[in-house]
């Protein structure tokens, strides 16, 4: 696909606007997901889908072609819901455990009706999780996503984020080790 | 035997490369390490990344939708004579530069033939190490004032907190080039300095909201008094220590 999306990215700045609807298409989904993880939210997510092919048309003569597209379109996102989170001082609202999906949530509802007492307590866990993250700073909160919900390397969370490898893996670090003192009380109940 | 660090555990957990082989070994010699990592791995495992809402195969499409309107297509690269109408003053300028450049060169190549030895071998590396140690003191000088207003800052100046994160932003894109010519240039002592004082910025920097509890927390957690402790050290230093010159040329040139 790679391979592809630099012809796409020649033909574009070659002045063939269409052609960018196919990277749109290609890496909507991937871009969604980060923006959703960061910003907490599908509303936001939405806007942060569209606020990043936006700002990757307008920048797409600084592509270089020695990058992969994705690679690129997807620090862009990162910093779209990170400016974003900075920029409007709203507190994103994560969600975790079962208490993020509405289909999920039926799910589990049916599921746990023979066990109230452990759908109460997955419940309070999941809003103790949720209230921890919001404890993090915003470059903590994104390094400690990128890396446990993204599967990313110091390196590309260091690329993406715009600092050293060393801060980056000390920001994860100091998410970790916030999160786990902050749940702490909950470690024989989970 | 020395035990594993809570952040050597983080590390191994999460499959970071430089330690994971020494770290996999202790596990298997050492007794305490791996109740510690079992838990580690308890809590983690127990943080569950919320689950993305499931987008179908038409989002992109309408992503697309949505944004096409907004799009003005890149202008078409132009052929022939109109591209050369195009770029001649571009064309006309490259010479003119050109032809100076080389007036240059052959002057310099000119004057070396002819000087003495004696004054071509000592003014030019003194008086490039002085401009180098100048942009670097400068720098510590800046990160010295932020640090020293970030100590004093008071929460409820709005004005004040966005000056220091206008400031902070700055810096911080300056201090990646002299860390990482530090690092290159194998600076240990100066690498790892600007890289506490990079931690800093970045937090300071991106801080939505720069609230007396986060003032308090980045300056306890990052321990900003020890971090201007070690700017001075380095600033009283600097005119004295070539070699910090030496590592800055590259960010300076």
């Amino acid at each position: 696909m790679d391979g592809n999306d630099h012809s796409i990215v020649r033909a574009v700045l070659a002045g063939d606007k269409d052609a960018y609807g196919a990277l749109v298409r290609a890496h909507s989904a991937t871009v969604f997901r980060v923006a959703f993880r960061i910003a907490g939210n599908e509303a936001d997510a939405e806007e942060i889908v569209q606020e990043t092919f936006l700002r990757g048309y307008q920048r797409l003569t600084s592509f270089e072609g020695r990058a992969q597209f994705s690679t690129w379109i997807y620090r862009i996102a990162v910093n779209c819901a990170l400016n974003r989170a900075t920029r409007s001082g709203v507190k994103a609202e994560y969600r975790y455990g079962e208490e993020n999906n509405p289909e999920q949530k039926i799910v589990q509802v049916a599921a746990s009706a023979a066990d109230p007492e452990r759908e109460l307590l997955s419940r309070e866990i999941g809003a103790a999780q949720a209230q921890a993250m919001q404890r993090l700073t915003p470059t903590e909160r994104t390094a400690f996503i990128l890396r446990h919900a993204e599967d990313r390397s110091t390196e590309e969370i260091a690329a993406v984020l715009g600092i050293a490898p060393n801060a980056a893996k000390q920001a994860v670090f100091r998410a970790v080790q916030k999160l786990r003192r902050e749940l702490a009380p909950l470690r024989g109940n989970a | 035997m020395k035990h594993l660090g809570e952040e050597d555990l983080i590390a191994l957990y999460y499959g970071e490369p430089a330690t994971d082989s020494d770290a996999r070994r202790h596990l298997g010699l050492c007794r305490a390490c791996p109740a510690a990592y079992a838990e580690l791995k308890q809590d983690l495992e127990g943080i569950q990344p919320a689950a993305v809402p499931q987008r179908g195969a038409e989002y992109g499409e309408q992503v697309w939708q949505a944004l096409a309107p907004a799009l003005t297509p890149y202008d078409r690269p132009e052929h022939g004579w109109r591209t050369w109408m195009h770029w001649r003053p571009v064309g006309l300028a490259a010479a003119c530069a050109l032809l100076v450049a080389l007036a240059f060169v052959g002057g310099r190549v000119w004057e070396r033939h002819t000087k003495t030895d004696k004054v071509a071998g000592n003014a030019g590396p003194q008086a490039t190490q002085r401009v180098v140690l100048v942009v670097l003191t400068d720098h510590l000088d800046r990160t010295e004032r932020l640090l020293v207003a970030l100590q004093h800052a008071d929460a409820g100046d709005d004005a004040e907190n966005s000056e220091l994160q206008s400031q902070a932003r700055e810096l911080l894109a300056s201090n990646r080039l002299y860390r990482a010519s530090a690092s290159e240039a194998g600076d240990p002592a100066l690498a790892g300095a600007l890289d506490r004082v990079e931690r800093v910025l970045a937090e300071v920097a991106n801080d939505p909201s720069l609230s007396a509890a986060d003032l308090d927390r980045v300056r306890k957690e990052m321990n900003t008094e020890g971090i201007l402790f070690e700017i001075r050290v380095l600033l009283s230093k600097a005119p004295d220590r070539a070699t910090v010159a030496d590592h800055a040329k590259g960010a300076s040139i």
